[in-house]
């Protein structure tokens, strides 16, 4: 297994203000971690220089006024919501972003690596057709998707593990069966969208699926979802590839977030995904870095557990370091686990004419 | 006054540079301390050993005993407890009953001890350290952190390399102390080191002959980009000159990387001492019949066609057709390694280029010169090395935290970029001049690399880190000049 890394420097220069959470500290020590764990010198790595993506690949996704907005923002600053500015030269950034995702689907396309991961900043799962928000101002996932498919792939799965909805992919993709939608988040909590009773419209009914969880959901809430839902839905939908919104905003050292995910759960995550995505789908998986805000603690050993499962590397040293150990206990709700049993189970019966494997039971 | 020493495969040279050059050869058969003597106290004495330790480097696996600290990430052989974080903070204490245990009933010839950041803080190591010197000398006690860069697998490997180096080195160091009690280390970048600082970082020392030939070619010829040809005992090697500069390249040892760097060279494993068994043949069987040897060599063939090189009597054993033969096929494979380069011109070096380099020239369509002292252009350019220094830095504002090549060195508040870069241009300066650098070589720190960002907790700025490799380029001393 080959895994493509998809960085370059310039995916350190965005930053909203200094001390805005989605800043250039987020990757800085992950990057140290990934130099110092001589990543970049394995075999089985291979890192790819992102190209920009130019205007037609945006528009596969967003109206022309929004990219016009965001262009003249760009040039003398501007806003979009209380949490997301427009700092100057931002389309720069932006359709860098957007380009490394494209960058990395074309790496997988073109067999030259099993499945990529794109460490790219600004992150864009909020970002919908006409608008951004919540520090995201290009869908980056849902542009390399159509991407995709202009390639020739039909049928994508979207798997958006983000501790937040992923609400502005859900609304791109909202009436298209081609594009199977899957949100795993925190619920309730911000953008406050991500109910599981909303499964699309039209022809997109059934194939966006949100699976709400709450608070001080630890790993075994996630190998559960995976097992009970995940893995199913992508066996019967059969998707030529799988995108990854990877948010690590669901570790338990995350300042923004509540949720109780460690990074040995991450890469185990990844992995049961390497080993779907080699069953149905060539082993084709692009992930995209989307939150995460935990500097020090979190990314560095999350990103690296992800990189390694992607890579096929040993997980069994994958850990936060033994100070952390108190805070895990005290972040994880035993409550959790049940109340995500029960609405999976509300959430097959609304699913239940559209899946046969939920039929089944 | 100037003086250089080359050891090679065959031969010591030996260059002494005051108001003119003078160089000489002597057989290593005769001993170093031979060649020392030749050299007067008082001056500068720079010493390229690569042949010595180049055999140790790439000979048998020698039993060293890695101790390595990995804390969590990927998963590496022989890991014992502890941990350093990105920042430099001690997250995880070493277990000193482990480390006891393994040295108990240890027998390995050297022990190399490696933690994963330890170059931005290197208490875990030292501790391990003085828990295996209870069991080893210092001379077989290697640690990573003085390497200085980020990559702990490469790390790992070169502190492994320097463990089992070091102790040749140290006694090296010994035997020309008795002798000449201030001398330098040519490096494999072709810039000078001191004893003491080798050993942190022996491996420093590997593969320096195409630095020192880089350095020497340019020294007597001051011919900005060409090709140079040093015509040795057993190898020849292309050596390429870009505006005065050879090019480096990262050593890999065993299909490992290292943190080493070296000059880039082609290296053929033809030269005067190749014997001539029907053929030419790409290895050594003992010295020229003309200096004494048994089969007939390369140096006999010319001898054969006509030169006059040693007791070149004794070199007529050998037929004109396999002289011719032998002289042709070694000309053949030079000059097609040499087209590669596509060079505009060639200089000429060792004690062979003389007979051979209007050849090599014509048979590759470029011109060639062999300037004078070619013959030890290797300890020239030993001699008119510079200290050089690459100093690896990380800065903690929050930790004040300051280290050099992994060492702490005092952090000292700056109020900007542009201060702390002249605070550690300052540091790295000092460290030049306490090797013994005239002020004129440190007076260029170049800075390789910068990267700084801002840490925030609780929407504040609260400190900074930042990165930087400065460097003291190895090259020409200003003096020699
Ligand atoms: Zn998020």
């Amino acid at each position: 297994m080959t895994c493509g890394i998809v960085y370059d420097p310039s995916y350190l220069a965005h930053e909203q203000s200094s001390s805005h959470p989605e800043r250039r500290e987020r990757l800085s020590y992950s990057l140290d971690q990934l130099e110092e764990e001589g990543i970049f010198d394995l075999p089985q790595i291979k890192l790819f220089l992102p190209k920009p993506a130019t205007r037609d690949d945006v528009l596969l996704v967003h109206t022309p006024e929004y990219l016009k907005f965001l262009e003249d923002a760009s040039i003398n600053g501007g806003i979009i919501d209380s949490d997301t500015y427009i700092p100057r030269n931002l389309i720069h950034d932006a359709l860098l972003a957007a380009g490394g995702a494209i960058t990395g689907a074309d790496a997988v396309l073109n067999q030259e690596v099993t499945n990529s991961f794109v460490l790219a900043r600004p992150p864009g799962h909020h970002a919908g057709r006409s608008h951004g928000a919540g520090f995201c101002y290009l869908n980056n996932v849902a542009i390399m998707v159509r991407h995709l498919q202009r390639r020739g792939l039909r049928r994508i799965m979207i798997l958006d593990w983000d501790a937040h909805h992923g609400n502005g992919t859900e609304e791109i993709f909202y009436d298209d069966p081609s594009v199977l939608f899957c949100s795993v988040h925190q619920y309730p909590f911000y953008p406050g969208s991500g109910r599981f009773e909303d499964i699309g419209i039209g022809d997109g009914k059934g194939y966006n699926v949100n699976l709400p969880i709450p608070a001080g959901s630890s790993d075994r809430v996630y190998k559960y979802l995976l097992e009970e839902m995940i893995i199913p839905l992508a066996d019967e939908y059969m998707p030529d590839a799988i995108a990854i919104s990877a948010g690590q905003d669901n570790h338990f050292t995350d300042p923004l977030t509540g949720l109780a995910l460690t990074a040995r759960g991450y890469a185990e995550l990844m992995k049961e995904m390497c080993i779907l995505a080699d069953s149905i789908c060539h082993g084709r998986i692009i992930a995209v870095l989307e939150g995460g805000y935990s500097m020090e603690g979190g990314l560095p050993y999350t990103n690296l557990g992800l990189i390694a499962a992607m890579a096929g590397l040993d997980l069994s040293a994958i850990r936060e370091p033994e100070i952390y150990q108190n805070l895990l206990k005290e972040s994880i709700s035993e409550d959790a686990f049940p109340q995500v049993v029960k609405m999976i189970s509300e959430l097959k019966k609304k699913l239940a004419a559209h899946w046969y494997f939920i039929q089944r039971y | 006054m100037f003086a250089g020493i080359d050891i090679g495969d065959t031969n010591t040279d030996i260059a002494i540079i005051d108001s003119q050059i003078s160089t000489y050869k002597v057989p290593n058969n005769e001993g170093l301390n031979n060649a020392l003597k030749k050299i007067s106290p008082g001056g500068r004495l720079a010493i390229s050993t690569s042949q010595a330790l180049n055999e140790i480097i790439t000979g048998h696996p020698a039993d060293i005993r890695t101790i390595n600290i990995p804390g969590p990430g990927l998963v590496y052989p022989d890991a014992v407890k502890g941990a350093v974080s990105h920042r430099g903070d001690i997250i995880e204490p070493i277990d000193p009953e482990e480390i006891k245990k393994i040295m108990k009933g240890q027998y390995a010839k050297a022990v190399a001890i490696a933690g994963k950041f330890s170059v931005r803080n290197d208490i875990l190591e030292k501790q391990v350290y003085d828990i295996v010197s209870h069991f080893y000398s210092d001379e077989q006690i290697s640690i990573s952190s003085t390497i200085g860069a980020l990559n702990f697998p490469a790390r790992i490997h070169t502190t492994k390399l320097n463990a089992k180096i070091k102790r040749k080195v140290a006694s090296l160091i010994k035997k020309i102390h008795k002798v000449n009690p201030d001398f330098y280390f040519v490096t494999s970048t072709g810039g000078l080191i001191s004893p003491a600082r080798v050993l942190d970082n022996p491996m420093l020392l590997y593969h320096s002959s195409p630095a020192t030939v880089a350095n020497g070619a340019y020294y007597l010829s001051k011919n900005d980009n060409c090709l140079v040809i040093d015509i040795g005992g057993t190898t020849t090697e292309l050596v390429p000159l870009k505006n005065g500069k050879p090019i480096y390249e990262t050593i890999i040892i065993d299909g490992l990387k290292t943190l080493i760097q070296a000059v880039s060279a082609t290296g053929i494993p033809f030269g005067g001492d190749s014997c001539i068994r029907t053929e030419l043949c790409p290895f050594r069987a003992g010295s020229s019949r003309s200096f004494g040897g048994s089969e007939p060599t390369l140096t006999d063939a010319l001898n054969v066609m006509g030169a006059r090189i040693g007791d070149f009597e004794r070199s007529e054993i050998l037929d004109r057709t396999s002289a011719e033969n032998a002289i042709h096929k070694y000309l053949d494979t030079v000059a097609s390694a040499v087209r590669d380069y596509q060079p505009e011109i060639l200089i000429g070096t060792g004690y062979l280029a003389h007979y051979l380099l209007s050849d090599i020239a014509e048979r590759s369509n470029t011109v060639g010169i062999v300037p004078e002292h070619a013959a030890s252009a290797n300890a020239v350019g030993a001699a008119v090395s510079k200290v050089s220094l690459e100093v690896y830095i990380h800065v903690d504002t929050e930790r004040k935290r300051m280290t050099l090549n992994g060492m702490a060195y005092p952090y000292k508040e700056t109020k900007d970029d542009e201060h702390l870069i002249a605070y550690a241009t300052e540091l790295v300066r000092e460290i030049a001049m306490n090797e013994g650098a005239p002020e004129e070589d440190v007076e260029d720190i170049k800075v390789l690399y910068f990267s700084s960002f801002d840490v925030v907790r609780g929407w504040r700025v609260s400190a900074k880190i930042t990165d930087m490799i400065l460097a003291v380029a190895p090259g020409i001393s200003v003096e020699a000049l």
